[in-house]
């Protein structure tokens, strides 16, 4: 166990996640806690104290994000559970929507009733299938239960929680795409401002906020904030759930305590490394987070601020481990083939170069790479970087830019000799 | 009014402006693409990218302005920018300006010689797409050359409201489609789109391959397809370019119609009946004076006239509502009172032509109601009994409906079987011959030039009605 846990507190059971059980782990006693006890300011307050910063990528202060809407500004407000989990290497939010979901929906509850939102929404990845259907049924008890509709447990309080399932387009994630989604549109961000909690849904104040963080706000209520910052760094308070894949004996989800080793989790937590091989890269929160060496994570801890000062970020909580032996330049292809595929073309940068820097490494890998192909990759890279309408133009460059800070000889190797170095093996040979 | 520093200049702006409206206000060009003053912002192409000191770059249409704000247009980080940019928008772009209709106004195109000027950084093969695609039977797209701005599916959606286009698919090969259910080619307006492509991927299938534009010259002009009275350009061959061996005609055709902006009437739009003004223009003409069919010359003809109308007794003038201000005025100085005089009709709408619309598109179909009315009444046609004489001036008159027995002289430009019936028939001018204005139905008066010089043997009718009241040969 990977320090203390706030969520994975109970075992997961074949209906560990009904409300029968949820209520049994005392659940629904944060919502009657707030509804009974509390000022909506005060749910906002506690929040904002706990110093929960949001799970989905960018690590935003919940608290701030919320103190932007004011409840009963006579103006309809939007939460949206943003389960569009589609960041490469992250499947976290689906443990929770599979195994917990009476925690989120506890979680919106309690941030509808601060934000004033009638009306929630679950925008929920299109491919995921189980998750759905435990949400689903989840929302179902809980109207049947009391928990979700008119006069909630017998307080003043209304709210719904509409189950939307998205059709697969990574940028629904982002979250003004997944708004325009929700409406009905093609999903394609927008430029801000305005900000969605300014205009966000149907042009309302609109709170979009990530299942972990949602779920978080549940505890944060339960216990208070003291209790949560009390886990975790000081500047990274609480738990992340993080979703381990690739060359790793043990991959899957676990819930680490901000603050936690890194080379300890992989080598204890995650039972070390596929076939004994010596870690080579970690991609540390999906691949949209820049790339880090063996070298770069030694020492570091798992935390927001350590992985800022190493030039990455936990991002999404999609931990990828690479192993010795693995060529990255076909790493890059595939990460840049999605950017590619995954491109709205909406704007400019992000349309032109994301294709651009693929058929580049596309080449490269093929043995007809260019000398000057690094630098333009650089070039497209750095174009991209803060010129798109939303983050995943700026994230394609990084990764590029990313790997090639990391591992520029592969590259030259590559090119220079018309064949990867590692035969453009991505498996770990397990011999 | 906030104050924002402009490349350290100070400039004065709306609270609710962005600072591209604000540049552009004040005289500080700043390039774009997708943003249309008339329609929303969409902030796609990247190209009004600015750098406000402290804050970075980011898009000037997006961004609103502050008190104070120091706004940098021209930095050398922008200039990288704007090359960048064009990097990108020309990475799949087939840069056929050699066979492209757009080339000589094509915003890419002068975007590229100021802003960029080098050669394409990509040695990649293009991204490859339709062309020629058949938006309706009035606009090909050629996907290669659009550029996503996405200004003719915003029209469609917020102007013309035909909900007619969007897009396929994602990324580069995003395609501008129109929707299933909303032809294109049902939206009146849908021509619009051509405009307001700021590259050459929507094309105009009458003007496809019919002239390089610098060939061309825009004469302004107002549509007289309706009573709105849109300021339009009727684009026709420079003088200098005159083409001497092939087809002469094409030194008097229309080549196309665009709009010309006019907030007090049309704002940049038009419809697409006034597109196709030659197909008003441009019928066989009459250009034969005839005496009951007998082809003689003017002077002979008008001659006819002045003694048929100084005989007459009781006669009756049908005006035309398809006359400019100058004629009408001439009509009434020179022969107001001798005739009994109605505003008469020239053009019914066609058979399923739109009536009317929240847009332009008013139910009158012809241009100077107004301004006919204005001179004499608007009383509808009723022929008092004994009319011996009716000048019927221009189209729309039935010949059956007339008096037994009254003599008829009519005034008319086109060729039509009834002109060989009148006892007198003169051809006049039409609108591209000669300078004018119209009345519109809110009273706006727009004015329109001479394009092409009047035949010889055509009469203008300003100085017809002169000529018909003078008591002497006079020369018209």
């Amino acid at each position: 166990m990977a320090g203390r846990q706030i969520l994975m507190t109970f075992p997961v059971t074949a209906t560990s996640h009904t409300l029968a059980e949820y209520r049994a782990r005392g659940g629904y006693q944060a919502l009657e806690k707030a509804l009974r006890h509390m000022t909506p300011q005060q749910v906002t307050q506690e929040v904002t104290a706990s110093g929960l910063q949001g799970r989905g990528g960018a690590s935003f202060p919940m608290g701030r994000k919320w103190a932007v809407v004011i409840p009963g500004d006579g103006q309809p407000h939007y939460l949206v559970a943003n389960a569009d989990e589609g960041e490469p290497g992250t499947f976290k939010d689906r443990w929770i929507l599979e195994n917990a979901p009476h925690l989120l929906l506890e979680g919106m509850l309690l941030a509808a009733y601060a934000l004033d939102a009638r009306h929630c929404f679950i925008y929920i990845r299109g491919e995921f299938d189980l998750p759905y259907r435990r949400v689903a049924a989840a929302v179902e008890e809980a109207y049947a239960g009391g928990y979700i509709g008119e006069r909630i447990i017998g307080t003043g309080f209304d709210c719904d929680i509409i189950v939307y399932r998205g059709a697969g387009a990574y940028v629904a994630g982002e979250a003004s795409g997944l708004i325009a989604s929700l409406e009905g549109k093609k999903s394609y961000p927008r430029n801000r401002p305005p900000r969605l909690t300014v205009k966000g849904l149907y042009q309302r104040p609109t709170v979009v906020n990530n299942v972990e963080s949602l779920s978080n706000v549940t505890g944060i209520i339960a216990h208070g904030a003291a209790a949560f910052r009390a886990v975790g760094t000081e500047k990274s308070p609480g738990t992340r759930l993080l979703s381990v894949s690739g060359h790793i004996n043990r991959p899957g989800v676990y819930e680490v305590e901000l603050g936690y080793p890194w080379r300890r989790f992989i080598d204890e937590d995650c039972g070390g490394m596929l076939g004994g091989r010596a870690l080579k890269a970690v991609v540390p929160g999906g691949i949209s987070s820049k790339v880090l060496t063996a070298a770069d994570i030694d020492g570091l801890r798992l935390s927001h601020e350590d992985l800022w000062g190493a030039g990455s970020t936990l991002g999404s909580g999609g931990m990828i481990v690479v192993a010795e032996g693995t060529c990255m330049v076909r790493l890059l292809q595939i990460m840049l083939r999605f950017y590619h595929h995954e491109s709205c073309g909406q704007c400019t940068p992000c349309r032109h170069g994301t294709g651009w820097m693929h058929r580049i490494v596309d080449r490269i890998v093929a043995g007809e790479g260019r000398p000057e192909d690094i630098e333009r990759l650089y070039y497209i890279a750095k174009y991209n970087d803060g010129t798109t309408i939303c983050g995943l133009g700026d994230a394609a460059g990084y990764a590029a830019s990313g790997m090639l800070d990391k591992f520029r000889d592969e590259f030259e190797y590559c090119i220079a000799n018309k064949r990867s170095r590692y035969e453009g093996r991505i498996e770990c040979p397990t011999s | 009014m906030p104050d924002i520093l402009i490349n350290g200049q100070t400039v004065h702006a709306d609270a609710d402006q962005t600072v591209l409206e604000a540049a552009l206000a004040n005289g500080i060009f700043v390039p774009y693409f997708c943003w249309h003053p008339q329609l929303s912002t969409a902030g796609n192409c990247r190209m009004c990218l600015v750098e406000v000191e402290g804050r970075g770059l980011d898009i000037a249409c997006n961004m609103p302005v502050s008190a104070g704000m120091r706004v940098l247009t021209d930095s050398p980080e922008v200039k990288a920018h704007r090359k960048a940019m064009l990097q990108f928008i020309t990475l799949n772009h087939p840069v056929d300006c050699g066979i492209c209709d757009k080339a000589g106004e094509c915003t890419l195109q002068d975007y590229h010689y100021t802003y960029n000027g080098e050669p394409s950084k990509s040695v990649e093969p293009k991204v490859r797409s339709t062309k020629y695609y058949n938006l309706s039977n009035r606009i090909l797209l050629d996907n290669e050359r659009c550029i996503l701005c996405l200004r003719c599916t915003r029209f469609t959606h917020e102007i013309s409201k035909s909900m007619a286009l969007g897009v396929e698919r994602r990324g580069d090969v995003s395609n501008i489609r129109p929707v299933e259910d909303r032809p294109l080619g049902e939206d009146p307006y849908s021509d619009n789109i051509i405009d307001l492509c700021p590259v050459g991927a929507l094309l105009s299938r009458q003007f496809l391959y019919k002239a390089r534009i610098w060939y061309l010259e825009p004469t302004p002009s107002v549509c007289p397809g309706c009573e709105r009275g849109c300021t339009v350009q009727i684009w026709h061959r420079k003088d200098d370019w005159r083409v001497q061996t092939l087809d002469p005609a094409q030194n008097t055709s229309i080549a196309r119609v665009t709009p010309l902006e006019n907030p007090a009437v049309n704002g940049p739009w038009i419809c697409n009946k006034g597109r196709d003004l030659a197909r008003i223009f441009e019928r066989e003409r009459a250009d034969q004076s005839m005496l009951k069919g007998k082809p003689v010359e003017l002077d002979t003809a008008i001659e006819a006239a002045r003694e048929l109308i100084g005989a007459a007794r009781r006669p009756v003038a049908l005006v035309s509502n398809w006359a400019s201000n100058e004629e009408l005025a001439a009509f009434k100085q020179y022969l107001g009172t001798v005739f009994t005089s109605f505003v008469k009709s020239d053009c019914d709408p066609e058979p399923g032509e739109r009536l009317a619309d929240d847009l332009l598109i008013r139910p009158d179909k012809n241009p100077n109601t107004a301004g006919a009315r204005e001179l004499f009444g608007d009383a509808p046609p009723a022929l008092p009994d004994g009319t011996d004489l009716v000048l019927v001036w221009g189209e729309g008159c039935d010949f059956a409906t007339l008096p037994r027995g009254a003599r008829i002289v009519f005034l008319n430009a086109f060729l039509r079987p009834e002109n060989g019936h009148a006892d007198v028939f003169v051809p006049l001018s039409i609108q591209t011959e000669r300078h004018g204005h119209y009345t519109n139905f809110e009273g706006t008066v727009s004015e329109f030039r001479p394009c092409f010089p009047k035949p010889a043997t055509i009469a203008d009718a300003e100085t017809l009605f002169k000529a018909l009241a003078a008591p002497a040969r006079v020369h018209p």
